[in-house]
């Protein structure tokens, strides 16, 4: 049998592509290397704790008054997912700042003007801003002609970088980067990332709120893929391609157990590196594009289980933060060591008392790093340094934070990039995709999208166009798809 | 009016030509997690009787195609893939050699069980210089210094000594501030697997100490009997981690002598030994195994795993740990009523039919899909 489409990864992104298309009635198969889905996005047990890999929160995806983008798309493929919209909860510290911010956005705007006279203004400014610039993003999704007229704002900051755009719109230095704190730990300085990109995720931030899921992530990921089932669709686990030939009028994929499948077309949730550097080898040329795109950080992820309720601990903030400097360009620079102050944590008992049996929290420590950090790694120091780096990532919050956990620990488990690689096949153990910088931010793939499109293959997930996280990657499956549906028709 | 537009797109355009064609080199990460392959080829370098019903066989790389051995952490275990009379099956043992030497050989120690398939093989049929085909290491249980305690006491009944012997080399190299001591049970004097490997530690080191229990002979230089309260007492610190391996009798005795002494739950971690699970009934059931374009019907008895049914119908499925733990084996029920015995999934993955066919036993007519 030839398939329409062939799909290669249960990532968010296969998911969401393949949903789309049984959805419309096409012939499609996902080829999935685990025996799970979800990609990045799964759970795993360790005794009594069910830790979830990687998503806390969902963007983009809001309640049953402010319905994100996201929902709305789940709502069409009729998939139903526990979820909670909470406030902003979390504790801040840099070398200068140690701050909580939490409630509501005017509760943190409140916190910056306290910080930083003046803020507030321009940052209320910049909010009202933020709709016509997501709504203009939107319209470029569904690749339709945008009248630019009608959003003068969107068109007069396609061109400006998230920190020369606050500049402009006077928001004071210090302000500007603190408001800008959700880019340190994925390595984009603000005077590189796009304004627009920048407006967009404040405006799903900011009106649709940060959404935790009740259920655990292989919870949504099985939904996902049950729906896709249903719907027509047919998903093989345990199917790791290893090679593509074209034939004729097809492609033939091989998988690891030596079975063969064939389509007309592929979508690819891998990058677009891992694919020509692993699958296609006769291909002797990768576009020069690739060549020039950076990787995102790489990183470490400590999942730690605590035989004591997060109140008895102290722990009181959903998030924790820690900043070497607030400055993103320069925090970027102490990246590219291991023994760095920028890391982050999260406690999803404050938000969700279920995430854990009673009387137990489930802490996640996550550290991310550029360039070759990790070159002294080798097969026979592995564990060893893998305990090493979580043992100081466990001291640094305890000092930071001043929250005793050691000995606390009863379950513990540690993802190096190594592990991302061998799970997702993520280039580099990357874990947002490609920095989003310059050229090479979001809204400028997307604009060039049209003339980068390959005929016969298409990339989704955060990879893809529309950069890292469960709203950017269920995008890119949804949206690429529905353009190839499209071209289908005419 | 689009004149940014046509802008950002040439930028973006010219960035890109002045990069070069050709294909990028993997990263270091990328090239070190590719050293990882899924099956080893090992080549059986030794065998030694350590007991008279039981064997130890010395890995060592298959240069033909495995140059070095992936280095494992102490507790961790192997999973042997073997073809026996046309039938594919696996067995999981623990390593019990000294990691530190890893990439150069692994040893496994096999005793052999009544009517034991892969025991009775390894122990009779196979030689030195037989190829064997094995898993990555794998598993969790073991020594963590950022969970664990400094005061270790490790508690072995029978053949479940072998991941200590690997723990004893561990601890002694790589951890200064830890001590170990390993109680180990066994029936009789001549049942001690290891036993100058053991007399050798003892003699050698500081902070490793083996005490040995025989529960059916009495014997100087020995404890005699099952393991008490008074014996582990002079052992116990302020804090103590314990590790144990063994059956679940074990287990459940030896709970009870830890409430004793107050130690948190979350100081207390085990192996998953084996399973242990008698029907209350004798019947046979079908099983219908859903494969990717196919479908294979076979017989199940009640007393009988789904892996191993599907096993002895020559179906290829995955499997690992063969206790319910490392996920390797999942499958979708779609009919029938089974019982999982100590499965240890996410709720999320109960909840939507999956199952461990390792540990799961019929109870009516079973169809299951396997996506092998």
């Amino acid at each position: 049998m030839i398939y329409d489409y062939l799909i290669v990864g249960a990532g968010i992104g296969g998911l969401s592509a393949g949903l789309n298309l049984a959805f419309n009635k096409k012939k499609t198969l996902i080829l999935e290397k685990n025996s799970l889905p979800g990609g990045l996005v799964s759970t795993f047990k360790r005794g009594r704790f069910e830790f979830d890999t990687s998503i806390y929160t969902l963007y983009d995806y809001g309640d049953d008054v402010h319905v994100g983008n996201l929902q709305e798309l789940l709502n069409k493929f009729k998939i139903d997912l526990d979820t909670k919209v909470i406030p902003f909860n979390i504790r801040l510290t840099t070398p200068n700042n140690n701050l909580v911010i939490r409630g509501e956005i005017n509760d943190f705007l409140l916190e910056l003007e306290r910080l930083n006279e003046g803020s507030m203004l321009p940052l209320k400014e910049f909010m009202k801003i933020t709709k016509e610039i997501h709504e203009a993003k939107n319209l470029l999704l569904t690749n339709s002609k945008i009248n630019y007229d009608k959003y003068p704002n969107f068109y007069k900051y396609l061109d400006y970088d998230a920190k020369s755009g606050l500049r402009a719109l006077k928001v004071p230095e210090d302000a500007i980067n603190l408001f800008g704190f959700y880019w340190l730990e994925l390595g984009s300085p603000l005077n590189k990332l796009s304004f627009i990109d920048f407006a967009d995720f404040m405006y799903k931030l900011i009106f649709k709120k940060e959404t935790i899921l009740l259920n655990k992530n292989l919870d949504f990921t099985l939904k996902l893929t049950n729906r896709y089932q249903e719907l027509g669709g047919r998903i093989y686990f345990n199917s790791h391609v290893i090679s593509i030939t074209k034939e004729k009028n097809y492609y033939l994929l091989k998988t690891s157990d030596n079975q063969e499948h064939k389509a007309k077309h592929l979508i690819f949730d891998v990058s677009k590196r891992y694919v020509y550097t692993n699958l296609l080898p006769g291909t002797k040329e990768i576009n020069e594009l690739e060549n020039a795109r950076s990787l995102s950080p790489n990183g470490v992820v400590v999942y730690l289980g605590l035989n004591r309720s997060a109140s008895e601990l102290g722990l009181k903030n959903y998030k924790y933060y820690s900043f070497s400097t607030l400055n993103s360009e320069n925090n970027t620079k102490y990246m590219t060591s291991l023994n760095h102050d920028t890391f982050s944590a999260y406690v999803p008992n404050v938000v969700n008392p279920n995430a854990s049996p009673k009387n137990t929290t489930i802490l996640i420590l996550k550290q991310t790093y550029f360039d070759e950090v990790f070159n002294t790694l080798n097969l026979n120091n592995y564990a060893k340094t893998k305990e090493e780096i979580a043992k100081n990532l466990i001291a640094n919050f305890e000092n930071t934070f001043k929250i005793d956990i050691s000995e606390y620990i009863e379950e513990i488990e540690v993802a190096t990039p190594v592990t991302f690689v061998r799970y997702t096949n993520s280039v580099n153990g990357s874990l947002y995709g490609y920095m989003a910088k310059g050229y090479d931010n979001p809204i400028n793939r997307i604009l060039s999208y049209p003339d980068e499109e390959q005929s016969d293959f298409t990339f989704v997930g955060a990879y893809s166009l529309f950069g890292s996280h469960v709203d950017n990657a269920f995008y890119s499956g949804y949206y690429l798809t529905e353009q190839l549906l499209k071209k289908k028709e005419n | 009016m689009e004149d940014k537009i046509l802008k950002l797109k040439e930028e973006r355009q010219k960035i890109s030509k002045s990069y070069s064609k050709k294909t990028p080199n993997p990263t270091y990460i990328d090239t070190l997690a590719n050293k990882h392959p899924e099956i080893q080829h090992v080549i059986i370098k030794e065998i030694i009787t350590e007991t008279p019903d039981t064997k130890s066989f010395i890995l060592t790389p298959d240069m033909e195609t495995t140059f070095e051995l992936i280095p494992f952490k102490a507790g961790q275990y192997i999973s042997l893939k073997l073809n026996i009379n046309d039938t594919y099956v696996t067995r999981a043992y623990s390593l019990a050699s000294d990691p530190s030497i890893s990439s150069k050989k692994y040893k496994i120690t096999i005793k052999k069980v009544e009517n034991g398939l892969v025991s009775n093989y390894m122990n009779n049929e196979v030689k030195v210089g037989d190829k064997l085909l094995i898993s990555l290491p794998v598993g969790n249980f073991g020594y963590d210094p950022n969970r664990d305690e400094e005061n270790v006491i490790a508690i072995a009944g029978g053949s479940g000594i072998t991941p200590f012997m690997s723990l004893a080399y561990e601890i002694e190299k790589n951890y200064p501030n830890t001590h170990l001591t390993v109680f180990y049970s066994v029936k009789t004097a001549k049942d001690i697997i290891f036993k100058d490997e053991i007399d050798l530690i003892n003699k050698k080191s500081k902070r490793v100490k083996f005490v040995i229990t025989l529960t059916r002979e009495k014997k100087d230089g020995y404890l005699n009997g099952h393991l008490k309260k008074e014996m582990l007492e002079p052992y116990i610190s302020e804090f103590n981690t314990i590790l144990m391996c063994g059956p679940k009798a074990l287990y459940q005795a030896m709970n009870e002598i830890l409430s004793g002494f107050n130690i948190p739950k979350k100081s207390v971690h085990f192996e998953n030994f084996n399973i242990e699970y008698t029907p209350s009934e004798n019947n046979e059931y079908d099983l219908k195994v859903i494969l990717k374009n196919d479908f294979i019907v076979t017989k199940c008895k009640s007393n009988e795993t789904l892996l191993e049914a599907m096993e002895k119908a020559h179906i290829k499925a995955p499997s690992m740990c063969r206790v319910g733990i490392c996920g390797y084996c999942r499958s979708i029920l779609l009919e029938g009523k089974i019982k999982m015995i100590g499965s240890n999934m996410p709720t999320a993955a109960s909840i939507n039919d999956y199952i461990h066919p390792c540990i799961t036993y019929p109870e009516s007519n079973i169809v299951i899909r396997l996506d092998i």
